[in-house]
């Protein structure tokens, strides 16, 4: 019978095997590492050490000039693969040893976080999404305000101030580390608040289980099954941290007081205070997620406490009814139509449809990596009639999320919000799929839950193939995008001579807003997405381009002028997301080029920029 | 007081200063950089964390059934230690800029002096009192149950 090792590789008896007149000791209470065993130690850490290395020399060879269909995936050199499957390897030689120190699972798993959030910063001298500009340009446009503005000012952009508590903060932090503006740290963000994950995670599952293996595998499959990339530089990736961060304690501490000791719960109410007021400033979705969550949890005898959730909800009705209540009064009829509307609420909708190979390929292993997690969930949920008992609260936190998909469909992406929140809960689960099952203490000779090691081919090889093959699915799904989502410097320059002659008042009339700073003063500057408008203009538009967009610009007043930018961020996201084909774009930009009523101001490599001449006789004048 | 306690009471406030004091380095300085972003990382958390520390360890939180693993409870409770220190700090920092950006009265280095002054105003405060440790709680099944 193949005998578990310690983290010095000197063989101990199985755990049931043990003595078990005295409970198994903690690693730290273990004689000190016994260096004549050197070759166990390098087996453990010759893998880590290897990725490391071929991560390395990866991230140098890796080019990213010509991003193809398959985005950051078809760039990468063999040796990111291989680093990678010896990481996932490594760990699962090293996790499935339950006595092993948590060192070595904790060091494989920040080693997974580095390869798979620190990748991008490394090989695109720019910061990744649109959506990550958008915020540094509300970053921007707090300092240079130096407070809230009201919706009248900003028109759709106020919604930002109406939630600032993200943006106010890496404003302080903007200022503070003097750097010229966000965009210098956030191709980053990924990796900060991937790692800002990882302790209240460790927290949520060693509340149900002393199992290592149990907790590293469920840590390991949630890093690898959050592709849906809400980790960018945006306020939900630190709003999910504290979510986690709040359930984390509840579990630990929110247990229904004895009469009279009221005392403790009002003390951990006063410290999650500020948790939940930081949450319910900086985010929309993700408040309502934790009043579901908490409320799921006071419908459990252990945790039916009131307490927290009451204060969640006037904390969220003191905000919701002051500070965001002129978006709330817009949008609550629209919220309201929407309840209960599954089948729209999981529509995606336009212009998020997978075109080509590479799109509708990608877009499948996402769907399938995300299916293969819930499955795996479903058996250990199904599977362990123990752990489905010990972990209710976990089973019920993966489950409530799914409510939310009968409320609202959160601008198209509610199934991506839902899938989240559900996977802390559903990971656990997942990976007690891969493990032996969790026995009754009663059932086990010294009634302390020691787990049974992981043998056999079921046990000891299957689950390392399957972490690998999860952990190969994460690359094209997290970054088979790429040629969508970044923007290369030459686009990042051109879009900046816009603004760099962009009078106040003035109109940048684009195809999408997928480019670099593409909210760039949007104080001062006004934008119009013409694939945002209905799809009768946008026919308009393509029977006669330069006479309909001469039209739809004519009526800025000089000083301010009107531009019409086209660049590749825009092209890719129309050609991959089913709108306009590249060519129908560019027999756009051609009728520009050839129209007397535009005057070509900038060209570069990654895009053109033209100016709609001022005349009298401008199209759409009254004159 | 011992010395060591007053060391740590004193540590949070002292990082707030120093990151203050950073402020005047070059632009993006690592020297710069490092104490802000600890000071806003973990100093307005410790700070609260040693008022709250006696009185939340007199009861012992909820954990797993198994007891095999000896030091199990002592490192839970140490990174629920680290959550906190870090997600109250993060929070505070939120809440303090919020604060100065609705009253127009935003500046960076504002927010790191007010956050300062909140830890000192926290080390100035005595400790909650503590009492014996009760009994652990298990995770659900309840007490008793052979599961």
């Amino acid at each position: 019978m193949q005998q578990p090792a310690t983290e010095t590789g000197r063989p101990v008896a199985a755990p049931n095997q043990r003595d078990t007149s005295h409970p198994a000791m903690d690693l730290a209470d273990l004689p000190a590492a016994d260096h004549s065993h050197w070759p166990a130690r390098l087996l453990l850490t010759a893998p880590l050490a290897g990725a490391l290395a071929l991560w390395a020399y990866a991230m140098v060879r890796t080019d990213t000039s010509r991003l193809g269909d398959f985005g950051l995936v078809g760039a990468l050199p063999v040796a990111f693969w291989i680093a990678l499957a010896l990481l996932a390897v490594g760990f699962w030689v090293c996790v499935r040893d339950p006595l092993r120190a948590n060192g070595w699972s904790l060091a494989y798993t920040v080693g997974l976080i580095v390869l798979e959030r620190a990748t991008q910063a490394l090989v695109y001298p720019t910061p990744l999404y649109s959506w990550a500009w958008k915020h540094d340009a509300v970053i921007e446009h707090l300092l240079t305000a130096g407070g809230l503005q009201r919706g009248d000012q900003l028109g759709d952009m106020a919604v930002y101030d109406q939630w600032p508590g993200f943006f106010a903060a890496q404003a302080a932090l903007v200022r503070l580390t003097g750097v010229e503006n966000a965009a210098m740290y956030m191709a980053w963000w990924p990796l900060v608040s991937s790692l800002l994950l990882l302790t209240p995670l460790l927290l949520i599952y060693r509340t149900f289980t002393q199992d290592r293996r149990l907790i590293w595998t469920a840590v390991w499959l949630f890093y690898v099954a959050n592709w849906v990339g809400q980790d960018y530089f945006s306020p939900q990736s630190l709003a999910l941290a504290l979510y986690l961060g709040v359930i984390a304690v509840v579990l630990r501490r929110g247990e229904r007081p004895a009469r009279g000791r009221r005392s403790r719960q009002v003390l951990w109410t006063a410290l999650l205070i500020p948790l939940i007021t930081a949450i319910v400033i900086s985010h929309q979705l993700t408040p309502v997620m934790l009043v579901a969550s908490l409320g799921v949890l006071c419908l459990t005898r252990r945790y039916r406490d009131w307490t927290l959730l009451i204060t969640l909800l006037l904390v969220f009705l003191a905000w919701n009814l002051t500070a965001s209540l002129p978006f709330l009064r817009e949008a609550v009829p629209e919220m309201v139509s929407s309840f209960g509307d599954v089948s729209g609420n999981l529509e995606t909708g336009y212009g998020s449809t997978p075109t080509g190979t590479g799109p509708v390929i990608v877009s499948w292993v996402s769907r399938i990596l995300s299916a293969s997690v819930l499955l795996l969930a479903a058996v250990g949920v199904l599977r362990g009639r123990v752990l489905r008992h010990r972990a209710r609260p976990l089973l019920l936190l993966a489950a409530v999320p799914l409510l939310m998909l009968v409320a609202n469909d959160y601008g198209s992406e509610m199934i991506f919000r839902v899938l989240l929140f559900m996977l802390p809960g559903a990971c656990f689960f997942a990976a007690a799929a891969l493990l032996p099952a969790v026995r009754p203490l009663a059932a086990e000779p010294g009634g302390h839950g020691v787990p049974q090691p992981a043998v056999g081919l079921r046990f000891a090889v299957l689950p390392g193939v399957v972490l690998l093959a999860l952990t190969a699915a994460f690359v094209p799904s997290y970054s088979g995008k790429d040629r969508l989502s970044y923007f290369p410097p030459q686009e990042v320059a051109l879009v900046q001579q816009v603004f760099d002659r962009a009078p106040q008042g003035s109109l940048v009339v684009a195809a999408h807003r997928n480019y670099p700073l593409a909210y760039a003063s949007y104080w001062n500057v006004q934008h119009y997405w013409f694939l945002d408008d209905e799809k009768s203009h946008v026919e308009e538009i393509m029977k006669d381009p330069a006479g309909t967009l001469a039209r739809d610009m004519a009526a800025v007043e000089p000083p301010a002028r009107a531009y019409f930018l086209l660049t590749q961020g825009q092209i890719a996201n129309s050609e991959m997301n089913g709108m306009l084909t590249g060519e129908q774009l560019r027999s756009i930009e051609k009728s520009v080029a050839a129209s007397p009523l535009f005057e070509r101001v900038g060209r570069n490599s990654a895009g053109v920029i033209y100016e709609l001449k001022r005349t009298d006789s401008s199209p759409g004048r009254t004159s | 007081m011992r010395p060591q306690s007053l060391a740590i009471r004193l540590l949070p406030p002292f990082a707030g200063w120093c990151a203050v004091g950073a402020t005047t380095l070059p632009a993006g300085s690592p020297l710069r950089v490092a104490p802000v972003a600890v000071f806003l990382l973990a100093g307005p958390g410790a700070a609260v964390l040693r008022i709250c520390g006696p009185a939340l360890r007199r009861h012992q939180a909820v954990g797993p059934v198994e007891s095999w693993d000896g030091g199990f409870e002592r490192d839970s409770d140490r990174l629920e230690q680290l959550v906190l220190a870090a997600f109250l700090s993060v929070g505070a920092t939120l809440i303090c800029a919020t604060a100065l950006m609705a009253a127009h009265a935003f500046s960076g280095i504002r927010v790191l002096v007010l956050l300062t002054v909140l830890t000192m105003l926290a080390a100035c405060c005595p400790q909650l009192p503590g009492r014996t440790r009760t009994a652990r709680a298990s995770s659900p099944p309840q007490k008793g149950s052979p599961l």
